[in-house]
């Protein structure tokens, strides 16, 4: 198994997504690995994009310690583009994860379609490892 | 003449407080209003793009779950993108609307064709909606030209980059992609060594330009960059995704275009049409209501011959060294690539 260098999360600081930044967080810890906590901001996001920057850092921040782990081991990434599109592009240099993590988040999606859900869509498209943290 | 699609009742594409909203169509439409054209003007009757027409360029399973999507009721597809009950039937009419305006101007071998209609389509990938699209309308239309033999320059001036567009025809070397786009913004791709893949090698020309750059800097980076490229592609059709985002009005991005700059674009897009009736253009995004409406007028005035843009073409904006880097970066690309195809 290739080891854990880097770790890639989803976030949108929503509560879904806030469960799988705390095991991102917390798998680090134990790989000690580096997360990189992407954020995407899409067409409509670029309107309130600061202030969900401010935000989401405070909020990083107390996932952070609440893990127990360093600050400096934890990084937010502010990215244009759609949720899945950012997700795939951290598995390519520069950043060059070794694990993408995120949440299960509906989106508006129906039980058992695929459209709508970027955990489904990163299951099929990823070319490294994916974990999809349940929300419960 | 101008052959426009006939019939654009798109009121049911609709999500309250969303940009991308039924009165941008009716502030298109105005703009083409405004032209006074009279017998100029042509509308060819609506028809829906077949699945057969359809599957060229997605995939049959996302064309199925976004029919049983939208008749489910529809919702978010993704943090920017909605659909409604009508959305799918919509965007059928919305990707058949540029074949059947091509066949007539194939017919009549002569005009200018444009696409007006909701939703756009530059963003949407084989497999999935995004970035407002749903399905790709101006790749519907240059894959039924390339399936005919065409060789099909699409040139893309939405102020966001077309990844949808690209990534369809990134092994095609029967299409030439070319846009010019903000950068860094949505979608986030679109940078100078993207190229094209394996088999269409320089068929793709990226062209980003930063925040505030104006006319004279992106027809610095046609000329210098894409030009050659078009030459040596030799189109037998032109399509463009014209978006009218990158106007300095519109809310979404930050370049500083007027409608004159657009007019100035069509005329570069134009002149690359090897013969009258080889050019057509699909809109894409605009969303502020003035802006749009003065910029398609500005647009299609150019191209039938009888405009006088409201707006003066700008100038003395940013990114002339990004213009340079741009061609740089993409000639060591090639080369890259044309040392390890060796
Ligand atoms: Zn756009």
């Amino acid at each position: 198994m290739k080891p854990i260098h880097t770790i890639a999360v989803g976030f949108d600081g929503s509560a879904d997504s806030k469960v799988a930044v705390r095991w991102a967080l917390t798998l680090a810890r134990h790989y000690d690995a580096h997360v990189v906590v992407a954020h995407a901001v899409g067409l409509l996001g670029r309107f309130d994009a600061k202030n969900v920057a401010v935000e989401l850092e405070e909020s990083l921040l107390a996932l952070c310690d609440e893990c127990g782990l360093e600050h400096a081991r934890a990084r937010l990434e502010i990215t244009d583009g759609d949720a899945c599109s950012v997700m795939l592009r951290m598995a390519e240099p520069p950043i060059s994860a070794d694990l993408l993590v995120v949440g299960t988040r509906g989106q508006g999606a129906h039980a058992g379609l695929l459209l709508g859900s970027t955990s489904l869509e990163l299951a099929e498209h990823s070319p490294i490892p994916l974990v999809i943290v349940p929300s419960s | 003449m101008l052959i426009i699609n006939g019939s654009t009742d798109d009121a049911g594409h609709e999500d309250p407080g969303h940009p991308e909203r039924p009165e941008r169509l009716a502030a298109v439409l105005a703009g083409v209003e405004d032209l006074h054209l009279g017998d100029d003007l042509l509308a060819v009757a609506p028809y829906a793009a077949s699945r057969s027409e359809l599957v060229r360029v997605h995939e049959s399973t996302y064309l199925d779950q976004l029919g049983a999507f939208c008749y489910e009721g529809g919702g978010d597809l993704d943090e920017d993108t909605y659909a409604t009950y009508d959305s799918w039937s919509l965007a059928q009419y919305a990707a058949g609307a540029g074949l059947a305006v091509v066949r007539e101007m194939r017919i009549r071998g002569d005009g200018v064709g444009f696409v007006a209609v909701r939703p756009p389509g530059h963003h949407a990938l084989r497999d999935r909606a995004m970035g407002f699209c749903l399905l790709n309308n101006i790749a519907v239309t240059a894959a039924e030209l390339t399936s005919l033999g065409e060789r099909v320059l699409i040139i893309d001036w939405d102020v966001h980059h077309g990844n949808g567009t690209q990534a369809i025809f990134w092994e095609d070397p029967n299409v030439l992609y070319v846009s010019t786009h903000q950068w860094p913004l949505f979608p986030g791709s679109g940078a100078p060594f993207e190229i094209g893949g394996l088999n269409a090698l320089g068929a793709t020309v990226n062209l980003p330009l930063p925040p505030g750059a104006t006319g004279d800097v992106l027809r610095q980076a046609l000329e210098e960059t894409a030009v050659p490229a078009i030459d040596e592609f030799k189109p037998t059709w032109v399509l463009v995704s014209a978006g009218f985002d990158a106007h300095r009005a519109d809310p979404m991005a930050d370049l500083a275009l007027s409608s004159g700059d657009f007019a100035q674009m069509a005329t570069f897009a134009a002149s690359h049409a090897p013969a009258p009736g080889r050019i057509a253009l699909f809109l894409e995004g605009g969303y502020d209501l003035a802006a749009l409406r003065s910029s398609v007028n500005a647009t299609l005035g150019s191209l039938l011959g009888d405009g006088v843009a409201s707006e003066n073409p700008t100038s003395g904006g940013p990114g002339a060294d990004v213009v340079r880097s741009t061609r740089e970066t993409r000639l060591a690309a090639l080369r890259i690539a044309h040392d390890a195809g060796q």
